[in-house]
């Protein structure tokens, strides 16, 4: 049996963006692993391939060792196509048997089991045109299976999740060095710090209210405080941090400051203090000293979030944060409002304010409106340096990328860009 | 209608918050009339209004004089179908 991911529909995954427009839905973290990690498992997979937008697939290829977009890997084979955005937990589908797909009411795809021998009778040029072909020829049934619908539905699952993700790793205890003097809170079965962690003197572990999971090469500085559940990825460093509940840090990042139930994709710096609530942060993201994002509004009523810059979501919950994207930087002093929209590849100054809760990808936001800024060459230049400076380097594959990105992004900044010059023409 | 070399003028010192007639063509942005890099992005945004065109970044952050910039904007009008 061979699994295949299948990275939704576009505008199904556009309830991800900014996070979702340089990577698959299934990349994205949720508890100590990413949602493909969970699907895999679940599954018990070990051939395992997938199929994403075609302008990510070189960027995607070059970070996976899964074969991306190749449409030889839909043939000869049991096939069980599942789609990215369904949650692992839930899924009960037995990998193996007769040909069945699994469509919701409005006609989307959660998974395809296809046995080869059904594989003849269908369309296998892609991915696409297999689904289609499947939903046409074979057994259809409605499946009760949950979904991910947007990126705050992670970040609100994350605290449990790193729950029950710290169940299945199974691993307590301490591989790395704890420096005296030294205080873990709380069982400790609760807690495991990897081989080549470093816990540096005064620092508290506060595992009494959930797990805390510190993976390989994590260092610790002095008067952190660390609040379970959490998981920091490996080679992460966190400076004085005070890592409140239901954090997921990812691997080599620098964190300080207030940090709560957040989810920090990886490669990513908050060097600094100020406060992180409820938010999704991308890779490659400078967060500058004293950015601070509200999660929460002064009335106590839902959080909406535009994510196309005209349309406000109701989020149904009262603690929503901000959601940021690849490569953003933020200056210092930068207010983000509840449920902010920060795109990729954006340039942040502040203004003293809590500042607009859409700001389109590569946008230069500078004196209170969105502009042109220097173009997105320079953008391309910093990216470089940032990725540089952890031996991670910028490709021409990832520009090729990025060049995409910036022209699916440009309806929402070219409008945005129009509504900050009338401003600086009047001002 | 006024030149190109008027309404360059007329830009900056709106963006620059400075006086039309004290601006001189061989003027440089930054050193002589004060501009900081952040204005350079709005001087560029204002051109762009001012005269219905789009500029390539790179190349018109390049530009450091007035008069410089009226000989850049000339070009893209031209290039663009502009009249001016």
């Amino acid at each position: 049996m061979r699994m295949i991911l299948y990275d939704g529909p576009s505008e199904k995954r556009a309830n991800f963006h900014p996070l979702s427009l340089s990577r698959p839905i299934w990349e994205l973290r949720c508890g100590m692993t990413t949602l493909a990690e969970k699907l895999i498992a679940k599954i018990g997979a070990t051939d395992v391939a997938c199929f994403v937008e075609a302008y990510m697939a070189d960027s995607y290829r070059a970070k996976t060792q899964m074969k991306v977009n190749d449409p030889a890997i839909l043939a000869g084979d049991d096939l069980l196509i599942v789609n990215g955005r369904v949650k692992a937990a839930g899924f009960g589908v037995t990998p193996t048997g007769s040909s069945e797909v699994g469509v919701t009411d409005d006609g989307e795809v959660l998974y395809a089991r296809i046995a080869a021998a059904d594989l003849a009778k269908l369309k296998t040029g892609g991915i696409e045109e297999l689904l289609a072909s499947a939903k046409a020829a074979l057994p259809t049934v409605t499946p009760e299976l949950a979904t991910w619908n947007y990126t705050w539905d992670l970040v609100l699952a994350n605290p449990e999740q790193l729950t029950e993700d710290f169940k299945v790793a199974g691993r307590s205890g301490i591989e790395g060095k704890v420096e005296q003097p030294n205080a873990i809170r709380g069982s400790d079965k609760d807690v495991f710090i990897g081989s080549g962690a470093v816990i540096h003197p005064m620092v508290v572990i506060d595992a009494e209210n959930g797990p805390v999971y510190l993976d390989e090469d994590v260092e610790v500085h002095p008067f952190t405080r660390i609040e379970g559940p959490c998981y920091v990825g490996r080679k992460s460093i966190l400076l004085g941090a005070k890592c409140r509940e239901g954090n997921s840090i990812g691997p080599v990042c620098r964190i300080g400051g207030e940090v709560e139930e957040s989810i920090i994709q990886g490669y990513s710096n908050k060097y600094h203090d100020g406060f992180l609530g409820h938010a999704y942060v991308g890779e490659w993201v400078n967060l500058g000293a004293l950015t601070t994002n509200s999660d929460l509004k002064n009335d106590y009523s839902d959080v909406s979030v535009m994510l196309d810059g005209r349309r406000p979501i109701d989020t149904g919950s009262t603690k929503v944060g901000s959601l940021i994207g690849d490569h953003t930087k933020t200056a210092i002093g930068t207010l983000l409002n509840t449920g902010s929209y920060v795109g990729a590849m954006a340039l942040i100054m502040p203004t003293g304010k809590p500042l607009p809760k859409f700001i389109p990808s590569f946008a230069w936001f500078l004196d209170g409106v969105v502009t042109k800024g220097f173009g997105r060459k320079k953008l391309y230049e910093t990216a470089a340096i940032a990725m540089g400076r952890r031996k991670c380097e910028w490709t021409e594959v990832e520009k090729n990328m990025w060049e995409k990105i910036f022209e699916m992004t440009a309806p929402g900044r070219d409008e945005a860009i129009r509504r900050g010059r009338r401003r600086m023409s009047r001002s | 209608m006024p030149t190109v070399e008027q309404r360059v003028k007329e830009v900056t010192a709106r963006v620059l918050k400075l006086n039309p007639e004290d601006i001189k063509i061989e003027h440089d942005f930054m050193s002589d009339l004060g501009a900081e890099s952040v204005q350079s992005i709005e001087l560029m945004a204002m051109f762009e209004e001012e005269f219905g065109i789009e500029m390539d970044e790179d190349a018109a952050l390049s530009v450091e004089t007035i008069g410089g910039a009226i000989e850049f904007i000339t070009m893209v009008c031209k290039e663009q179908g502009v009249d001016v």
